[in-house]
């Protein structure tokens, strides 16, 4: 019997001002994965993401989400998945705190309930001195981490990341790293990921999906796609040969006198 | 340097042709060609009004007639242009904080910015025409060459103005933003407020002889209003032919708008160096209690959560020092001058029109609902929330803080009126301002849905409304008040209060229901327009 599907699409397509974004994707994420959505600038990552969540809606084609179908369960499906959005999803104006117990209860948590997991996800991101801060003043590492126990208060099946590792520092990046891989393997979260960087990825997932122009152009387990070589050099092979360098910019290297 | 002026001026006219070219811009260039097509009949009328009156204080050559025309002329002018600028101007293209990084110095940048207040803007056409106007009124009455002094207080009053204005929204910024601030200028507004009603109670017969025993020495302070003093007092000299004495207070106004300006341009730019720092905490001692507050649950986490955001704008702590001021001033000034034969409604009347005025200051909050919502938006849509108790939680907390509002202006009103209005205006008004509010609010849910605008959090840039949202609300808000005028005109013929109140109340009846039932389908029109909302309101498209 095949493994249950944590999210899978059937020919999902989304065109902006009748240009495609996604063309027919069909993907399928196995429950309790940790899969990797890879593809450059503007492939269609987000947009797929965005699509998935709830935050955009397909032009066409079907998702189905834990065996919900997207377009007919949104809101029973919604309560069961986390999601840190790019750009994140948050309250400037609350502090850090409010924000996570209000997240919290707007996933249907009782309020103290709320309350207490909004404290040990503070400890656990290292913010519990930071808690009655406004998120405005928070930094932007601050802030991912602070996305990142939203997406986990309410205990979902599923998890969302939009890139969680852009514009954060190594040390930053080294302890999600880990709590990742902790909620994956103490518990049967599937966790459905972007990122650009490919080393951390190639860490952390047990299943990679690649994106191009809007395309699948590769799907299966970590070893299946990457096969002999490492992750990166498959993904250049797949997303495009690597660019001749350009000319040298006239300019640079030499104190010219144009102003 | 020319180049990255230039730049500026560049990319300022750029961000404005974007604004009219890009999705929902068609509808923004005819709200503003609307808005200049109103600004420029009114302009013209009022520069004929005010050319007339400058050619009348020069005819009379001195004398109390001159002196009351040139103070009525520069104080008039700058009453209203400072009220107005306060409330619309944008300066969000050229705000300091973006322009830190580039090679340009920072007060090139904030001074185009302010000369961006006098000429980009539809309202200038307004303020221009009436300088002009009182230049050639002035021309007209006397040809010589003391037009020439006559036009540099022009000018000068002009930026004197801007300045000031500038002045004002930055220290509010500034003391709405820093907490320590914050409280030493609520302390200190309780104080001045308890000092003047002492004085107004001083006399238990008569509460104003003691502000009218006093009002003399309080001339001093016309020079709080510098920017009409100075040149009132230029003018005065010039309008009765003596130039030379007119110099000095040129010189004034000169100094002390360059004293502004600076001062404004430092406040504005330690804002900018500071930004993201000085916004202060919601509580320095950890994460905050759960077991005390609001109710728990979907519905208690949205209200509570539009409560705190809505407390932590500094617009809406700008309208809770506003309201109960513009209150009193109606009861001290206008109140007095109905006569007791006028009719209990008629008496009425500036209570009514308080009622109506808070929700007035608060429409960039129910015609852009969530202009200040960033990428907090997008968790409407991610959690598992029926959009419809999203938009109720919104209008609820609106409602109630207007409510609030009302409340603390109706009282000071009582306070400083005596009592004047009868005693079952108050339930009326509470009627008004209830039976309006759902009207507004059901209209404005609209409003915002189709034309969001991801708006600035500090004052001194508002930007909270479209040309377009600013359009509609006027014809939102004179819609409501027309159809609430009708009970009020009837009950006024047949001088009867219990037909105002019948009238009243069945239109706010009415208006509940049509704001219960409107709600559902604006939160199906919400999700339906998602995908353009969403970047427009989390700023991804800004």
């Amino acid at each position: 019997m095949a493994d249950p599907l944590a999210v899978e699409t059937r020919g999902l397509t989304r065109l902006f001002d009748g240009k495609p974004a996604v063309t027919s994707l069909d993907l399928r994420v196995p429950a309790g994965a940790f899969y990797g959505f890879l593809g450059p600038n503007g492939a269609g990552k987000s947009t797929t993401m965005k699509m998935l969540t709830g935050l955009l809606r397909p032009t066409s084609g079907e998702a189905r989400v834990l065996g919900a179908d997207l377009s007919r369960d949104g809101l029973s499906v919604k309560g069961r998945i986390g999601v840190v959005p790019d750009g994140l999803a948050l309250f400037e104006r609350l502090s850090g705190s409010e924000m996570l117990r209000i997240q919290g209860q707007l996933y249907g948590l009782d309020r103290l309930v709320a309350a207490r997991r909004a404290a040990e996800l503070l400890e656990a991101m290292d913010l519990a001195s930071e808690g009655g801060k406004l998120v405005q003043d928070y930094s932007h590492g601050m802030k991912k981490k602070l996305a990142l126990a939203c997406a986990l208060i309410h205990g979902p099946e599923l998890l969302f990341l939009d890139e969680p590792f852009e514009g954060i520092d190594a040390v930053a990046v080294s302890g999600i790293r880990r709590m990742l891989q902790d909620l994956v393997t103490r518990r049967s979260l599937t966790i459905f990921l972007t990122s650009h960087v490919l080393e951390v990825v190639e860490r952390l997932v047990t299943h990679v999906g690649i994106i191009h122009r809007g395309r699948l152009v590769a799907q299966g387990t970590l070893d299946e796609v990457r096969a002999s070589g490492s992750l990166e050099e498959t993904f250049i092979r797949m997303v495009g040969e690597e660019r001749a360098p350009g000319p040298g910019l006239s300019w640079l290297g030499t104190r010219g006198d144009e102003k | 340097m020319k180049e990255a002026l230039r730049a500026l001026v560049e990319l300022r006219a750029r961000l404005l042709w974007r604004r009219f070219t890009t999705r929902g811009g068609i509808a923004e260039g005819v709200a503003s060609v609307v808005l200049l097509a109103l600004a420029i009949p009114v302009g013209l009328g009022f520069a004929v009004a005010v050319g007339f009156g400058a050619y009348q204080s020069v005819k009379a050559g001195g004398g109390l007639r001159s002196d009351v025309g040139a103070a009525a002329i520069f104080f008039g002018l700058w009453q209203t242009w400072t009220a107005v600028s306060l409330t619309l101007n944008d300066r969000e293209g050229l705000d300091l904080n973006r322009f830190l990084v580039y090679p340009i110095a920072p007060g090139r940048v904030y001074g185009m910015g302010l000369a961006t207040g006098i000429v980009g803007d539809p309202m200038g056409l307004v303020w221009g025409a009436m300088l002009l106007g009182v230049f050639v009124g002035a021309a007209m009455a006397r040809p010589g060459a003391w037009l020439g002094l006559l036009a540099v207080t022009l000018a000068a009053f002009a930026v004197a103005t801007v300045v000031f204005v500038a002045l004002v929204q930055e220290v509010l910024d500034l003391v709405l933003s820093t907490r320590r601030l914050r409280e030493w200028a609520t302390v200190l507004s309780v104080v001045v407020s308890v000092g003047i009603l002492a004085l107004l109670l001083k006399s238990t017969d008569r509460p104003f002889r003691a502000i009218g025993d006093v009002l003399p020495s309080l001339r001093v302070l016309q020079w709080l209003a510098w920017p009409a003093a100075f040149p009132a007092a230029a003018s005065r000299e010039l309008f009765a032919g003596r130039n030379g004495a007119s110099l000095p207070w040129i010189g004034g106004l000169l100094a002390s708008t360059a004293a502004t300006g600076w001062l404004s341009f430092h406040i504005a730019l330690r804002q900018a160096r500071g930004a993201g720092t000085s916004g202060g905490s919601a509580s320095r001692g950890g994460p905050t209690p759960a077991g005390t507050g609001l109710p728990g649950g979907r519905w208690g986490a949205l209200v509570e959560k539009e409560a705190r955001c809505l407390w932590r704008q500094p617009l809406a702590r700008v309208d809770v020092l506003l309201a109960p001021a513009i209150a009193t001033f109606v009861a001290w000034k206008v109140e007095p001058r109905i006569s007791l034969e006028a009719g209990e409604v008629l008496r009425a009347l500036p209570l009514f029109g308080v009622a109506l005025y808070t929700h007035l200051l608060l429409q960039a909050f129910w015609l852009n609902a969530f202009g200040w919502e960033r990428g907090g938006a997008r968790v409407m849509f991610l959690a598992p929330l029926d959009l419809a108790a999203v938009l109720r939680a919104k209008g609820l907390v609106l409602y109630l803080f207007s409510l609030l509002l009302f409340l603390a202006s109706a009282s000071l009103m009582a306070i400083v009126g005596k009592g004047s209005a009868p005693p079952w205006a108050l339930a009326a008004a509470l009627l008004l301002h209830a039976g309006t509010a759902p009207w507004l609010l059901a209209a404005g849910n609209l409003v915002s849905i189709l034309r969001p605008r991801a708006a600035s959090f500090a004052i001194q840039r508002s930007s909270a409304l479209s040309t377009f949202s600013g359009l509609m609300g006027m014809g939102i808000v004179s819609g409501v008040m027309g159809f609430f005028a009708l009970p009020a005109l009837l009950a006024i013929r047949a001088e009867s209060t219990v037909q105002l109140l019948a009238g009243w109340g069945l239109l706010g009846a009415a208006g509940a229901w049509v704001w219960w039932k409107a709600v559902p389908r604006e939160a199906r029109l919400l999700a339906d327009r998602r995908d353009d909302f969403l970047p427009t309101v989390c700023g991804d498209d800004a």
